[in-house]
């Protein structure tokens, strides 16, 4: 009986089967991730129908029209990726990054227009139940965000890399996932703090 | 040939499991009247439908249980494999009219169970806290409540670390020990000064939350006469333990009297063993661990005994 | 596949340092989360013994109430964040990839990282003893306001460190999760339909799917928490507008499922383990595995079970005892399955099977009561009280406990390679069960009669009941003592295993004991019938019969 063992190359067949793992494990993070954002949410709805006195004193309400400017600016940027992605498999890198680099853009332009709108709101964190739902809402959020932007530039560096995107398409399919997930996010949010008042 | 012998087999086998099954009726049945012995005295008109409720369950508990375990005993005398045999049992995967019939009688069952007891306590109405107001802040739960009273006699539980203060508006009368007349019902309405406590008295069979932020309406109706303990049933923190207190259920005419004489008597604090436990305990050179420091005990009419003897 | 290189030439055996290190071997990694929650269960039994130690008396006389509040909370805490979730964790990396024939995990590093944060937040829970104030101590659901109010007013609290364990413990099981169900999913061999599949992946892959929807409930009530305690918020605090009771929704969403999460894998143990040690199929294997998904449908839609006595409307009430009752319905099929399972069957009493059906008793025990704690006006008088106790550690203990017990022994020759020893184990099954009775079932009259839970002291009538208690206790805390020594000493010079000492019937079992480093390696057999094949006659694998005689070489020659 020969024991003469089948060198099969394992390397790239095993790198075969990771990749559908990589997405299949970040679409069930990303389903688990929601579920903390609807916690949220529920707590928002909740303590907001409950309340005898919601907004804080001298509080009239929340200013709508340039947060309504942001999050077209947000909305678009999943546009903006989404082209990206389809001139990648197109293998098209220059459009590839120029869109890619415009959807960090328009993030970190919605980023700078909530520290704009933060910096001139008259309540706080402590401010009763709506300054504290408010600012975690949308500070949690915005951390989603500026992570989706690191993971993007971080993509944008990969792509430099000669030979990377034979098995490192994962990685952008994944960060443009994510920027739906968190574009999805917000238009809740904007409902929920902006239109809901 | 073996057609007699199967058939007497048969006949054994289910005569021998209807007389089993008749044993654990019987012993179901004990369990439940065994089980009113369990509980306290009932001294509420909710006591007798809870404690059916219980005995029921505890019936139907016991057949399941010993039906489960008679099987399992069965199986572990006569199902044992021989010493030295390592072969397979005679295989069976599985039985569909089995799997239906398991799951539709225990999906009655449970149903029924669920849908008695609904109806029960409908009927009953003093479980269930009323309706929920919302105290603005904690300076207006002190005198003044709006007047959307029921007619029954009002008292107002107020929660605290470590005490329970009980006042009678309608009387002026305020006290650290609980008085209510037998057969009457009373609303109670429930509320906190600092964090969740629970208005647990078992003899009763009633527990409510006391949720700080809120006032809670809550009726009861008192059915026997005797001393029973109130005991906090929702943590509240260091001396969670010794918030407790006695609550007396006397005649309508001694409770009329207990009135007058507190209204008369002058005000001095409320029974808390918070207090004294955490004077000592602060003397010590070493206090141990940071605690919230307790409320000042309550200034009440009645401050009740520290030791008189409970029924339950 | 060729079969001319399988099993593979054995290895020299690695050292025992990679226990200590960043491996990503699954099955190095399920022992390190195993032992990892063995020596968290001594030290959260423990506080157990100082409990029942103050408990044996009326009064508050053995630690001051403060400390007390702190041992009793950190009980809790531990035996669930520190013990039952990793040891759980543990089985899952051990038996899932080897059941379904995959090398690994889908993602073996996040698997180690997953493993790296327990003893990370175990350190700052421990630590949480020593800070000013001492550790959390409002229970381990932290219900607030008691939880927020930070008698000792530092940034650095034992609350604090109490919600940033809790937290990282969640990150630990998310990573977990993500892990789990994606090997499930994806790595199966070939033939392994899901139908095929053991129980055991059915219910971890139920389990898990619960921690993926109930957990990220439980992170974002704990944010808020935070939030509140550390920076002065107002998301449960009445002076600023907040609810309380929105912490507990917060709460019990994850933490009613969190209590299946640990019976749906003891379950699937029970439904591996009565097969082999009755010789019979488990009978009604379709019904048993889809009954773990029902559970995990109906285990997301009864929280406020956990409520009752709170603020909530009486409608409410009735919906979730509908709901809560109907968790019975599942459950009692697979009850009944294993019952099917044992009649007519060859039993052999060996320690798992008498672990197994242990469990099994105090199950049905515990479910009783369950469904007496979910009708409302019952649930009204015993809420809160030892009642709950008892049922939960019936739960907890008498069968979940047991259940992991039954596995250890079980599979314990596979991943370690050596024979377990009998007497020691029966000795470890019998104080364990008669002590788990002595202590927990006293608490039931306790609790009819009214004596709440979490108290430091008691009035005079409960002594009785907690005199029996305690010292059922105590029998428990020495009923360890058989099992550790047990399992030092068949590690360190048991008799050598073979590939397959109990006959079982299982992918696992015909890997050598204990397995190679990526299991089957490229050569994972084709699954041709369904598991439980016992008395049918029929293969597991094609060329079953070639894998069994290599084996038994191997075996034969070492």
């Amino acid at each position: 009986m020969t024991t003469t063992t089948l060198q099969q190359p394992g390397a790239p067949a095993e790198h075969e089967e990771h990749p559908k793992h990589n997405l299949t494990g970040f679409i069930i993070f990303l389903c688990s991730e929601s579920v903390i954002f609807l916690a949220f949410f529920s707590g928002y709805a909740l303590l907001k129908t409950s309340a005898l006195n919601w907004l804080p004193q001298g509080v009239d309400g929340l200013e709508w029209k340039t947060p309504l400017v942001n999050t077209i600016v947000l909305v678009s940027s999943s546009g903006t990726i989404a082209l990206a992605e389809h001139f990648k498999n197109r293998e098209n890198m220059l459009l590839f990054r120029g869109f890619w680099l415009m959807s960090m853009a328009m993030g970190a332009y919605f980023l700078y227009g909530q520290a704009v709108e933060w910096s001139g709101l008259q309540f706080g964190f402590t401010s009763g139940t709506f300054g504290g739902t408010f600012y975690l809402l949308t500070g949690f959020h915005g951390l989603h965000v500026a992570t989706g932007i690191l993971l993007m530039g971080l993509m944008l560096i990969k792509s430099f890399i000669p030979g990377n995107y034979s098995g490192g398409e994962q990685g952008v399919q994944a960060t443009s996932l994510f920027w739906h997930f968190v574009d999805v996010i917000w238009i809740i949010l904007f409902l929920l703090i902006y239109v809901w008042q | 040939m073996t057609s007699s012998s199967t058939r007497s087999i048969n006949t054994t086998a289910v005569a021998g499991l209807s007389l089993w099954v008749g044993v654990m009726v019987l012993i179901s049945h004990w369990m439940g009247e065994q089980a009113h012995r369990w509980l306290p005295v009932q001294a509420s008109t909710a006591a007798p439908l809870v404690d059916d409720l219980f005995s029921f369950e505890t019936a139907i508990g016991t057949f399941v249980f010993l039906g489960v375990v008679s099987v399992m005993a069965w199986v572990m005398l006569f199902n044992r494999a021989e010493k030295y045999d390592d072969t397979d049992a005679f295989p069976i995967e599985g039985n569909t009219r089995l799997e239906v019939i398991w799951t539709a009688i225990p999906f009655v069952l449970v149903m029924g169970i669920a849908f008695w007891t609904i109806r029960a306590t409908e009927q009953l109405g003093t479980l269930g806290p009323m309706e929920h107001i919302h105290v603005r802040n904690s300076a207006e739960e002190v005198g003044g409540y709006p007047g959307d009273r029921l007619p029954a006699e009002q008292v107002e539980v107020i929660a605290r670390q470590w005490s329970w203060e009980f006042r009678y508006p309608g009387s002026n009368v305020s006290s650290t020990e609980l008085h209510l007349a037998v057969n009457e019902p009373f609303t109670f309405r429930l509320v906190s000064e600092d964090v969740l406590h629970g208005f647990y008295i078992p003899a009763f069979r009633v527990k409510q939350d006391v949720i700080p932020g809120r006032a809670i309406d809550f009726n009861v109706t008192p059915t026997r006469e005797g001393v029973y303990r109130l005991r906090d049933s929702q943590f509240s923190g260091t001396w969670f333990a010794a918030n407790q207190s006695d609550v007396v259920v006397e005649s309508a005419e001694e409770h009329k009297a207990w009135l007058e004489q507190a209204a008369r008597s002058p005000l001095q604090p409320g029974l808390s063993l918070a207090i004294s436990e955490y004077a000592t305990r602060q003397a010590r050179s070493n206090p141990g661990w940071a605690t919230v420091p307790p409320a000042p005990p309550p200034q009440v009419n009645v401050p009740g005994s520290p030791s008189q003897p409970h029924q339950a | 596949m060729t079969i001319a290189t399988f099993p593979p030439e054995p290895k020299p055996e690695p050292g025992w340092g990679r226990y200590f290190g960043f491996c990503t071997d699954a099955k190095v990694i399920g022992i390190q989360y195993i032992v990892t929650a063995f020596f968290f269960f001594l030290i959260g039994g423990l506080l157990a013994m100082v409990i029942r130690g103050e408990l044996i008396t009326p009064q508050s006389d053995l630690v001051d109430r403060a400390v007390y509040n702190g041992i009793y909370t950190m009980h809790g805490t531990i035996m669930l964040f520190l013990f039952i979730f990793p040891v759980l964790n543990g089985l899952n990396n051990l038996l899932i990839p080897t059941m379904i024939g995959a090398p690994d995990m889908a993602f073996p590093r996040l698997n180690a990282v997953a493993f790296w944060l327990v003893p990370i937040f175990g350190f700052l829970l421990m630590a949480s003893f020593f800070v000013p104030g001492g550790p959390a101590y409002s229970g381990w659901w932290s219900y607030p306001p008691v939880s927020i109010q930070n008698p000792v007013g530092n940034l650095i609290n034992g609350q604090g460190m109490w919600i940033t364990a809790v937290a990282l413990s969640g990150v630990s099981s998310i990573m977990g999760a993500i892990n789990f169900v994606t090997t499930i999913l994806r790595m199966r061999a070939p033939g392994m339909t899901l139908f095929r599949m053991p129980v055991y992946c059915w219910t971890a892959f139920a389990a898990q799917t619960l921690q993926l929807i109930g957990l990220p409930a439980l992170t974002g009530g704990a944010i808020m928490l935070l939030m509140d305690l550390t920076f002065g918020t107002s998301f449960y605090r009445p002076q600023g507008g907040g609810d309380p009771v929105l912490y507990q929704h917060f709460f019990w969403f994850y933490s009613h499922p969190a209590v299946y999460v640990i019976i749906l894998p003891v379950f699937g143990v029970f439904s591996e383990l009565f097969p082999v040690y009755a010789r019979k199929p488990l009978f009604g294997y379709l019904y048993v595995s889809l009954a773990s998904f029902i559970i995990v449908g109906l285990g997301l839609i009864v929280w406020v079970h956990h409520m009752f006595p709170s603020g909530v409307a009486q409608w409410m009430r009735n919906l979730f005892m509908v709901t809560t009752m109907l968790i019975a319905v599942p459950t009692g099929v697979k009850v009944f399955a294993w019952l099917g399972t044992l009649w007519g069957g060859k039993l052999r009493l060996t320690t798992p099977m008498l672990f197994c059906l242990g469990g099994l008793f105090n199950f049905v025990f515990a479910g009783i009561t369950g469904v007496m704690l979910a009708t409302v006006p019952v649930d009204i008088h015993v809420s809160n009280t030892y009642f709950v106790v008892g049922h939960f550690h019936y739960v907890i203990y008498g069968a979940a406990v047991m259940g992991i017990f039954a596995a250890i022994y079980h599979w314990f020759p596979k991943f370690i390679g050596r024979m377990p020893y009998e007497g020691l184990g029966k000795l470890h099954f019998l104080l364990t069960f008669i002590g788990a009775n002595l202590n927990f079932l006293p608490m039931h009259p306790l609790g009819l009669m009214g004596m709440p839970r979490r108290v430091s002291s008691y009035d005079p009538e409960f002594t009785f009941w907690n005199v029996v208690a305690s010292l059922g206790a105590f029998l428990l805390g020495v009923s360890i003592i058989p099992f550790l020594l047990n399992m030092l000493s068949a590690w360190i010079r048991g008799p050598k295993a073979t590939h397959n000492p109990w006959n079982v019937i299982g992918l696992e079992w015909l890997l050598p004991s204990p397995p190679p480093e990526d299991n089957f390696g490229e050569d994972v057999p084709t699954v041709i019938s369904r598991p439980y094949g016992y008395g049918l006659g029929k293969p597991l694998v094609e060329h079953q019969d070639e894998i069994e005689r290599k084996l038994e070489l191997q075996e034969a020659s070492a």
